[in-house]
């Protein structure tokens, strides 16, 4: 029963453990940075083919977080009217809602994909479905070809 | 100890430990489980209100105006402006969505749903860290809940008779799921 016993505090001091965990690295999501500088999201969106496939580290607002799943925010760009998509994987990092309105520090690979006009609306209408528009969402605002810009993230820092 | 007694006794102590945890990640399961349905994390509230329309020139002025007219308290924390017509100011627990020539105003609140929101986290191991350790304990305390139960009875209620029959037909669950499903 000693067995027990012991097992049972062990269980108890892992989660307490665990629990202190979250509360000291609340702001750290995923891998640690590996870059020393950050792009500006304007220079990856004015030429995205150049930055396809490479490594890069962003800095900006969060201004908008996947309600469904956490596992996606969009980062403002240092020009005015622009964002990127910085896309993690399901379950691996979950960003908090809490997270909108506050700077982040990111890195991933940049992708960049060709999408015809259907392929553009059905990635619509998913993105549609996380944010719990998809009542009125309108495929007729997307007029036509769209060259989809994300970062695939693994790491961030939100400060 | 005969083994069938250390069955039983592993089965009730286990059983005891696991408890907090196995309503924890069931309650959550239930939740996520119909996450198309709605949102297990967070209760997201939308208001909708009118305000003049916003001509300021400069940012910090539209933003100035928006304030005022909504009678907003303090400053927002951050600003974005995703388009010329749309501003957004984000606040600690909403974001306000203002469409500035029609001064439109949409005020969306997000709460994180008390007990639950937690609860999805350890499900999901949103902690990573030392609680992967913990749900791989809890993983095994499952596997050893299930085989120790299997012999906890003998006899005809037992796995050599009505036992054995309810294990097949709960065996058969995840077997039929593969069939219609995944095959």
């Amino acid at each position: 029963m000693n067995i027990i016993r012991a097992s049972a505090l062990a269980l108890a001091v892992g989660a307490m453990s665990a629990s202190l965990a979250i509360a000291q690295d609340a702001k750290a999501y995923g891998k640690p940075l590996s870059l020393k500088t950050a792009t500006p999201i304007s220079a990856i969106l004015k030429n995205p083919k150049s930055f396809e496939g490479k490594r890069v580290q962003v800095e900006g607002l969060i201004v908008e977080v996947c309600e469904e799943r956490g596992c996606w925010i969009k980062i403002a760009s240092d020009k005015p009217f622009e964002s990127i998509r910085f896309k993690v994987e399901d379950g691996v990092i979950t960003f908090p809602m809490e997270a909108r309105g506050k700077l982040v520090l990111a890195e991933g690979i940049v992708a960049v994909k060709s999408m015809t006009r259907e392929e553009a609306v059905e990635q619509a209408r998913y993105m549609a479905e996380e944010r719990g528009t998809l009542k009125s969402f309108d495929p007729a605002t997307i007029k036509g070809p769209v060259t989809d810009i994300q970062i695939m993230g693994d790491g961030a820092r939100v400060k | 100890m005969t083994w069938r007694r250390w069955s039983i006794v592993l089965h009730r102590d286990i059983g005891y430990l696991a408890v907090g945890l196995t309503l924890a990640y069931a309650i959550s399961g239930l939740a996520v489980n119909h996450r198309a349905d709605w949102n297990p994390n967070y209760r997201i509230s939308k208001e909708f209100v009118n305000i003049a329309p916003i001509t300021a020139a400069t940012t910090p002025e539209v933003v100035a105006a928006v304030v005022s007219r909504l009678g907003l308290e303090g400053t927002p924390k951050n600003t974005f402006q995703p388009d010329p017509q749309t501003l957004q100011l984000f606040y600690k627990a909403k974001v306000v969505h203002v469409d500035l020539p029609t001064g439109k105003v949409m005020v969306e609140r997000t709460v994180p749903r008390r007990v639950l929101y937690e609860m999805n986290q350890l499900h999901l191991n949103g902690p990573k860290k030392a609680w992967t350790y913990v749900a791989d304990l809890y993983a095994i305390a499952l596997i050893l809940l299930a085989v120790t139960g299997l012999f906890v009875l003998k006899g005809r209620l037992g796995i050599t008779g009505r036992g054995g029959w309810l294990t097949a037909a709960g065996v058969l669950i995840p077997a039929v799921a593969w069939f219609l499903y995944l095959r």
